[in-house]
């Protein structure tokens, strides 16, 4: 089973992103797919992904240069802070170590320095459908 | 002179530093924590109208939205005049005893207990819940656990975890459904499970800290809570109470729109956090404190079987006293947990709970409604003006860590000048600095309603006022 996690502000321009992805998402029926939306990251997300085999999260990431770029890397999650909200990383070590469980984890973070508006209606559209395209159109995204 | 800054202040929400002065022999002169943060929400919510409120002043922060939600609410029910029917007033109160116990259970399991586990001298890098996930995982399990059972009530009734959108003007948009009922019932008794495990794992342990018990926050002050018509704990629905260090009750039946008879607000210079005091003793004599312990310390009892069982041995702390001691919030917390799960399985077992009238429908009747509630951290106030068209005029508000903002003062001077040595400054010192800080589990982004960047730093200066030294701790 596939979990698709997209989390952000929806009242804060862009940094709704990892949202609008999963409602456009959420009207496809995709097969064997958990879709799950946040405004932030906590630590019980991990009840909810204990029976996913991957694990796909999707938000909007500060970045004042390549706005509108698609960034997919986990490596770039270093962040194991811990307050009243975590980071995707957080999730990730928290899964492997308390739960065993070691889900395929990937992130497609939207670069973007807007959370007051969206800037760019048609890129900021296009990479959703860019991004929904690219799920839906796989039963898997390691397949 | 020399002055220590601590910044950022760790494992707390929201972005604070702290100051130290040293004198000349290196010894701590005084010590402050400053919050940095500004966003001005009592304007932003000018113009709009009262019925936005609930859902405006949630935004204050993605934390404690229920707490800011309930207590607007309840201004909106004053300024509409209605009493919310019976079954929305329960459900309210499930929802913010929800609330309270996810995060308290936060504070404790992933903020706090690192400090009780490895001690506070422990090296940094093993001060922290990853550490603690590999040698105690069942306790790391257990709080994600008890936070998921108390998030799922408030998704289940409220809408949504964060921000929910079922809590309204009136009462609530949404009957509790049976099955709703049931699931939440079955989950209980894990939950409590959970509960007791916390609380003996914490008295067990609690004889290693005798110093920091002493010290970190150990001063008279006075406490200030809600407490139901039998002066006992309530969250929501209740009268306010001030007692002073020996007991005294000093305010008693207080209706909160009386608020501003009895609380001032100071504002200083170095910090975005208001001071709010107690006016007939005067700023800054009049400092109180709330929360947890505050709200233990100012009840006649609990109000259920098993609160009230540990209620008994918290009171023997102090011979029936007030507990003065800061430390001991993190166990007026667990108590208050183990009490939420007891008061949610009553309410909810209650037939009035699931009747089907939620709502009271009125037109804007009066032009000034306040509402208070019992967020996580304390006591939290609402204080709309509004048009004869409902249009909010001003706005006042008074957030549960604000209300702390004395004590947490005085107590991290109080550990500074128990712990600091300015010519030998240890991480264990610092972190005991931040420690007295987390045992009042502040939310500075509520307090200050603030944006940006979770985490705090140490300043050191000099008699001069110059800094010396500053101790980045993100």
């Amino acid at each position: 089973m596939r979990a698709i996690v997209g989390f952000g502000n929806e009242l804060r321009g862009e940094d709704a992103f990892g949202v609008d992805v999963v409602n456009l998402l959420q009207k496809l029926s995709l097969k064997d797919t958990k879709l799950i939306t946040l405004f932030q990251l906590t630590p019980e997300l991990c009840m909810d992904l204990l029976d996913a085999d991957e694990v796909v999260f999707i938000d909007a990431a500060f970045c004042e240069d390549n706005q509108y770029a698609l960034a997919c890397s986990i490596q770039n999650q270093t962040s194991l802070t811990l307050s009243h909200h975590i980071s995707i990383n957080t999730i990730k070590e928290m899964l492997n170590i308390l739960y065993n469980h070691y889900p395929k984890i990937e992130v497609f973070s939207m670069l973007t320095c807007s959370f007051d508006e969206i800037k760019n209606r048609d890129l900021y559209e296009c990479r959703l459908n860019e991004i929904v395209k690219f799920i839906s159109t796989k039963n898997s995204i390691y397949k | 002179m020399k002055k220590i800054i601590i910044d950022p202040v760790t494992r707390i929400e929201g972005h604070a530093k702290i100051t130290i002065d040293l004198n000349d022999q290196g010894k701590v002169d005084d010590a402050r924590i400053h919050v940095t943060q500004y966003r001005g929400f009592e304007k932003i919510c000018e113009g709009r109208p009262y019925s936005e409120m609930p859902a405006l002043t949630a935004r204050i922060c993605g934390i404690c939205p229920v707490s800011h939600a309930i207590s607007s609410v309840d201004a909106c029910d004053n300024i509409l005049a209605v009493r919310p029917p019976k079954a929305a007033r329960s459900i309210r109160r499930v929802i913010n005893l929800a609330q309270i116990i996810q995060s308290h259970a936060l504070n404790f399991y992933h903020l706090s207990s690192p400090d009780f586990i490895y001690g506070f001298d422990a090296k940094p890098e093993d001060r922290n819940i990853f550490k603690l996930m590999q040698t105690h995982p069942d306790m790391a399990k257990d709080g994600i656990k008890l936070r998921a059972f108390g998030q799922k009530i408030i998704e289940r009734l409220g809408g949504k975890r964060i921000h929910p959108t079922k809590i309204i003007p009136g009462g609530v948009s949404q009957k509790l459904e049976p099955e709703v009922r049931d699931q939440i019932l079955k989950e209980i008794p894990e939950a409590m499970d959970i509960a007791k495990r916390a609380l003996k794992y914490y008295t067990d342990n609690l004889h290693k800290f005798k110093r920091e018990i002493d010290s970190f926050g150990n001063f008279p002050s006075l406490f200030m809570g809600l407490v139901d018509k039998k002066g006992n704990l309530t969250h929501y629905d209740g009268q306010l109470r001030i007692v002073d260090a020996e007991g005294n009750i000093l305010e008693d039946a207080i209706e909160p729109r009386f608020y501003k008879d009895y609380i001032g607000e100071a504002v200083e210079d170095d910090s975005y956090l208001k001071s709010p005091y107690y006016k007939p003793l005067g700023y800054p004599n009049g400092m109180y404190r709330v929360g947890p312990l505050a709200r233990l310390n100012i009840i006649n009892a609990c109000g259920t079987p098993e609160a009230d069982a540990e209620f008994e041995r918290f009171k023997n702390i102090n011979n029936g006293k007030p507990v003065l001691n800061s430390f001991y919030y993190h166990y007026a917390r667990l108590i208050e947990i183990i009490y939420g799960i007891e008061r949610i399985e009553k309410i909810l077992k209650n037939p009035k709970t699931s009747e089907d009238t939620v709502r009271s429908y009125a037109e804007v009747n009066r032009n000034r409604g306040v509402g208070c509630s019992e967020a996580p951290r304390g006591t939290l106030f609402h204080d709309y003006g509004v048009n004869d068209d409902g249009i909010i005029t001003d706005v006042n508000l008074i957030i549960a860590t604000g209300n702390n903002n004395m004590a947490m003062n005085a107590g991290v001077k109080q550990v500074a000048q128990e712990f600091i040595d300015g010519n030998n400054i240890t991480d264990g010192a610092l972190n005991r600095v931040e420690a007295v800080i987390r045992c009042f589990d502040p939310c500075l982004s509520c307090s200050t309603h603030s944006q940006g960047l979770y985490s705090s730093t140490i300043e050191i200066r000099d008699h001069n006022k110059e800094i010396i030294k500053i101790i980045s701790r993100a």
